[in-house]
């Protein structure tokens, strides 16, 4: 924690004027804090009210964060103005304090919360007791529910997890994570009678969460909005048959539930646009939300995806199997002058040759083995390769045979196998000789 | 009479819209989601490279290094998706799943390749 000391720190607040309209700009503004440990943003706001700009607006009601009104974006990070104190922010940089994102904006730093309730309505954020008890409930506080469901149940809406999150932006359904929160508050609670309908009302909203914790780091009462979206997942795993028909589903946790006389479900792949809240976004002038539409671009998206994969597949498969199937005729590659092969000797000479196969081009590098004897029609060219496992075979000039190293075959001068494991007498290469030069021929 | 006067809201700031703190105060948690989608987009270059240009050492490491980069973010959220790691290890898990990452490339690099 920095010290308490006398600061002098600038505040940038963003500004936008109603009357106006526009973009909205920042507004630059300088105070000497006396006491940085102690000053929150809320005094700093309520300070450059009363001795620098009147009308500066933001919203505020308990001033000990148990509200929830002054969310705001404060050094681009979320959180509760009320809560973050001057010290908390580093002493070098300046201060900016800016509205909420993902909410219309009314004035300067006060946000129009509509979206944020009426998705939060949409999640079902109501307890319907499956059987009315005349006695309050009592739970135990080491039960499992109650353990599992913890502290989720301090949500106070303020608003910096929807902010928080990028997703929002992108997913206009999306009920976020404030939303989902308060529906795994219930949907992990067995009294609950709602379940099967609330866990399809929020289901399409948590396939839109990508695991980014924005939520959970901004969140000023530190609860995580993450783990209830994962808890929904992977209740919907549990209960992916149920939910794959259209009938009753068992409730959360497990208990046969009463039959439930509410709203017939609708189909679990109903986009969550109409599901959790995007059909206000729809009615205002939005995309329109017609089927005919959305199934055209799904057909057209699902034939790029089938043409994309026959393609490659093709490619692929063509590459793959293509070279086995066609015969490529033998290559007369120069290995030596004649004159340079002593007669009635063996020679070994290292012979280079390009392979080209498909994109892939790799150049061979071999010895080859001239078994020359006082005719040239008598010659034999040698494969190196070894007939057993592929190692390179060598002549030993001493004991007059081939040998490889590896597993101690021996062949004689002919080739023919004298010891070892190789089961066939060593490979020769065809060869031909062309102005005084050795040609052999490889494939 | 009452003077009449136009408001307007604005629309919805996005996120990091005007708001020059906004990268400095991304969490590493969105940085992790970020960077799995770069490190797709990179494989599929690099397989186009690898394909094109074989045996090139350089192209080879680099896929290997992005390659084991996506898999462990990946394996972060299979790991949280399946609660197999409570979500407020969260942090050190992105740390500790880099090292592991780190270490892989290193053995196979130096091991296999």
């Amino acid at each position: 924690m920095a010290t308490s000391a006398h600061q002098r720190r600038v505040i940038q607040v963003f500004r936008y004027d109603p009357t106006r309209g526009g973009d909205g700009h920042y507004d630059r503004f300088e105070m000497d804090v006396a006491h940085p440990n102690s000053t929150t943003m809320l005094d700093i706001l309520i300070r450059i009210q009363r001795e620098q700009d009147p009308s500066v607006a933001f919203r505020y009601a308990c001033r000990v964060n148990m509200c929830g009104s002054c969310g705001m974006v404060i050094n681009g990070r979320e959180g509760l103005a009320c809560k973050t104190n001057v010290c908390d922010l580093p002493p070098d940089r300046d201060i900016t304090l800016r509205p909420l994102n993902h909410f219309p904006v009314v004035k300067d730093l006060v946000v129009d919360m509509t979206p944020f309730f009426k998705k939060y309505e949409d999640a079902m954020p109501f307890f319907s007791p499956r059987t009315i008890e005349p006695e309050p409930a009592v739970i135990p506080p080491d039960a499992r529910e109650r353990q599992d469901i913890g502290l989720a149940t301090e949500c106070i809406q303020c608003g910096c997890c929807v902010s928080s999150c990028s997703m929002v932006n992108y997913h206009d359904g999306y009920a976020g994570p404030a939303a989902l929160n308060r529906a795994f508050t219930l949907l992990a609670d067995s009294r609950e009678g709602r379940n099967a309908e609330r866990l399809r009302a929020v289901l399409q909203s948590c396939y839109n969460c990508r695991t980014e914790f924005n939520c959970t780091e901004v969140c000023p009462k530190e609860l995580s909005p993450t783990r209830a979206i994962k808890y929904i997942q992977r209740l919907a795993l549990k209960h992916l048959g149920e939910l794959s028909r259209p009938a009753g589903m068992t409730n959360a946790t497990e208990e046969p539930a009463p039959p439930v006389a509410v709203v017939p479900f609708e189909p679990v792949l109903q986009h969550a646009g109409c599901v959790a809240g995007a059909c206000s976004v729809a009615a205002a002038g939005g995309l329109p939300d017609d089927p005919s539409r959305r199934q055209f671009f799904r057909r057209v998206i699902m034939g790029i995806g089938a043409a994309s994969a026959l393609g490659v597949g093709g490619l692929l498969a063509t590459a793959a199997v293509g070279p086995t199937l066609t015969k490529t005729p033998g290559r007369w590659i120069p290995i030596s002058p004649m004159d340079d092969l002593a007669p009635a000797q063996v020679s070994t000479v290292t012979m280079r040759y390009e392979v080209t196969s498909g994109f892939h081009k790799e150049t061979v590098v071999k010895p080859v083995m001239i078994c020359r004897r006082a005719d040239v029609n008598n010659m034999v060219v040698f494969n190196t390769t070894c007939t057993h496992l592929g190692c390179t075979v060598r002549w030993d000039a001493g004991k007059n045979i081939y040998v490889c190293a590896c597993h101690g075959g021996q062949f004689d001068h002919e080739g023919r196998v004298i010891a070892g494991p190789p089961p066939r007498p060593l490979d020769t290469y065809r060869f031909k000789v062309e102005n005084g030069c050795l040609m052999v021929e490889v494939v | 009479m009452a003077h009449e006067v136009n408001l307007h809201y604005r629309p919805a700031l996005q996120w990091g819209e005007l708001d020059p703190n906004r990268r400095q105060s991304t969490p590493v948690g969105m940085w992790a989601w970020i960077w799995q989608r770069i490190s797709a987009i990179a494989i599929v270059f690099l397989l186009g490279l690898h394909i094109t240009l074989t045996y090139k050492p350089l192209v080879q490491f680099l896929l290997l290094t992005v390659v084991i980069f996506h898999a462990v973010l990946g394996l972060r959220v299979i790991l949280l998706d399946f609660n197999l790691v409570n979500v407020k290890y969260q942090k050190a898990l992105i740390a500790g799943l880099a090292v592991l990452g780190v270490v892989m490339v290193a053995i196979i690099w130096t091991g296999i390749y």
